[in-house]
């Protein structure tokens, strides 16, 4: 009677079993104590003390154990020729299990206590009796061999697939910034676009209105005084603070008679030339008149200026957020830096700006994503920095790739978190990235090395940190 | 009058301080105006200014100067004896910011004006804080009445005369 738990010992049990048959038929006191077993019957209950153990001559019996979260598991099915209740017979404890018949059969009911003397008065069933439970000792023993090995292959997977679990969340974890941060460019993206379209008309309209103004002024006649007043003025060059006190003290020694502070700092905003031209035709009009030309075209010249700068400011935000994420192009790379160091201008007023931009060929790149790499190590620069000091970007290349070296003047990355300064999550400031100043360097880095290249940092000798991002030379776009 | 009352600008680009000048061309009469480019130059306009004995009556200061903060200066002063009693105003394109914060409590800042301002803006602000400066400062307010706020000068001389008497 093979059954599927594996014993090996069951031809030696079967004949035991066959010699306990014979005796049991040959002793009527030993026929007392057999029952039948009906299938479903409880024959004892976890934690209750052990009344009687039970030897298998047919059928099963299950032994199940209630965990504490009062789910219950099947421990291990007994045949033919095992014990149910023999570790709490030989423990003398109450029952570690619950035994239920899970086949029906035939077995011998014992009290423990007498179980000794069953083996004293029957002498010829002490030696099969006690082989028996060697066997059953021995195969549970076995059994539990097997177990300590299952739990430990079992232990070393799930350790495996939680290190699998931590990868995957790491990746994810990338994942999801990576895609908050396309977000947050594409968003950028829409923002500019919209505030380009929004911002080029009014500058457009500045800088008509500036053009016609100066068209409607050389509708007098050129050789008029008034519009060539009205031209130097247009044409002048600002003046600073200090030339315009020297100069003030010049025009109140040649025009002493003019009181008016205002009308001093207007004349000596002049040119010599101007200041001629306004001296050749004092007669011919009031001196204020003639300065209100000079100023006109000055004020004119503001405007343009003025425009001009809110057009190219325009165009480079435009140009730094590129609008067509995702997208390679052919370029040099070095337009990109130069769009970031404008866009951050602000950032580095007092920053002194050493750029070595030296040649480097075009390659395919996606120039929005690099702008955003050189905006985030440059941004931390400053704050390293604290907004005061040096800092240097170079560019060059070989055969292979372009490297681009970016360094700053301030205390350097202390060395305890100079290798995990790459990854997600990782910060030394405080949550709340400004927007559209990227998720800092875990993204840098996902982003250089979806382009293929390496981004390394370094402390320098003497100060500072030093990153340099290489970026293979392609032109397959 | 032996002394003059300034009113100081400072603003980097000259575009921007050439709208700031001609904006409050109308308080020239009687406040000279006078330029300075950075805060260096500007500590040294402030010195040539105290030297001769003349005060200065109001700050305009721009808020990113180069070399230094505007707010930083504005800081400056107001530790200085010499400018602490001077009017200041922080002229800025970023209020809100932390900065301006900082500026209004610790430089004590008289107002700030936003960039872009409009004339009639800039000179209220200008002719409030020069009020407030005659009258903290000034023994002589008939002579203002004519630039600045006449009612606020007349009351306070009404006020004056009372407890002259």
């Amino acid at each position: 009677m093979n059954n599927h738990q594996g014993i090996s010992w069951l031809n030696d049990t079967q004949a035991i079993l066959k010699f306990i048959h014979k005796l049991i038929h040959e002793l009527p006191e030993l026929k007392g104590r057999l029952m039948n077993l009906n299938e479903g019957d409880l024959l004892f209950s976890q934690g209750d003390p052990l009344e009687h153990m039970y030897l298998i001559l047919e059928g099963n019996i299950t032994l199940t154990r209630t965990q504490p979260d009062e789910s219950e598991v099947k421990l291990i099915t007994l045949g033919p020729g095992s014990f149910a209740g023999l570790i709490a017979f030989t423990t003398g404890e109450p029952t570690l299990t619950s035994g239920r018949i899970s086949q029906q059969g035939q077995a011998l009911k014992m009290r423990p206590q007498q179980f000794e003397q069953y083996l004293n008065d029957h002498p010829r069933l002490k030696h099969p009796l006690q082989q028996l439970m060697l066997n059953n000792m021995i195969q549970r023993y076995k059994s539990n061999l097997r177990l300590q090995t299952r739990t430990h292959l079992l232990s070393k997977e799930l350790n495996k697939e939680r290190n699998d679990l931590k990868k995957a969340y790491a990746q994810l974890e990338k994942t999801h910034q990576m895609l908050v941060h396309q977000e947050k460019m594409a968003t950028l993206g829409e923002l500019v676009s919209g505030f380009a379209h929004e911002v080029n008309n009014p500058a457009s309209a500045l800088m008509r209105a500036a053009e016609n103004l100066i068209e409607i002024y050389s509708k007098f006649e050129s050789s008029h005084y008034s519009y060539k007043l009205f031209k130097l003025g247009l044409n002048a060059q600002p003046v600073d603070s200090n030339t315009q006190r020297e100069r003030m003290l010049m025009i109140e020694k040649r025009y002493p008679w003019i009181h008016e502070r205002s009308s001093v700092r207007k004349l000596a905003h002049m040119s010599d030339e101007a200041l001629n031209l306004i001296d050749e035709n004092r007669k011919k009009g009031e001196m204020d008149t003639l300065i209100n030309h000079y100023e006109a075209g000055k004020m004119i010249h503001n405007i343009r200026i003025a425009s001009n700068r809110i057009v190219n400011l325009v165009k480079s935000l435009k140009s730094y957020s590129r609008q067509d994420q995702n997208k390679e192009e052919y370029a040099d790379i070095r337009d990109g830096i130069q769009d970031t160091i404008l866009v951050l201008s602000n950032r580095l007023k007092f920053i002194d700006l050493d750029l070595k931009l030296h040649d480097i060929p075009r390659t395919c790149a996606n120039v929005g994503d690099l702008n955003q790499v050189w905006t985030n190590i440059i941004v931390n620069a400053c704050d390293a920095m604290k907004d005061q000091g040096a800092l240097r970007i170079s560019t060059e290349s070989n055969d292979e790739s372009i490297l681009v070296r970016i360094s700053d003047s301030g205390p350097g990355i202390p060395e305890n978190i100079l290798p995990r300064i790459f990854e997600p999550n990782f910060t030394t400031k405080n949550q709340g990235a400004e927007f559209g100043l990227g998720l800092g360097l875990a993204i840098s880095s996902e982003i250089i090395g979806q382009a293929g290249g390496e981004i390394d940092v370094a402390n320098k000798t003497g100060c500072g940190a030093e990153f340099s991002i290489s970026i293979p030379i392609r032109d397959d776009c | 009058m032996d002394h003059k009352i300034y009113i100081l600008i400072v603003e980097d680009e000259l575009e921007v301080m050439d709208a700031l000048v001609k904006d409050l061309e109308n308080f020239e009469k009687i406040f000279p105006v006078e330029t300075a480019n950075d805060t260096t130059e500007a500590m040294n306009v402030i010195d040539y200014i105290l030297d001769h004995g003349h005060k200065i009556g109001l700050i305009l200061c721009d808020h990113v100067l180069p070399g230094k903060n505007g707010v930083n200066l504005l800081i400056e002063l107001q530790k200085d004896e010499a400018t602490a009693r001077s009017k200041k105003i922080l002229v800025t394109g970023q209020a809100g910011h932390e900065d301006t914060i900082l500026a209004i409590n610790k430089a004590d800042l008289d107002h700030y004006v936003a960039k872009p301002w409009t004339e009639q803006e800039l000179q209220e602000v200008v002719r409030d804080q020069l009020t407030d400066y005659v009258i903290e400062n000034e023994k002589n307010l008939l002579a203002y009445m004519q630039i600045l706020d006449a009612e606020k000068l007349s009351e306070e001389m009404r006020k004056h005369k009372m407890t002259d008497h």
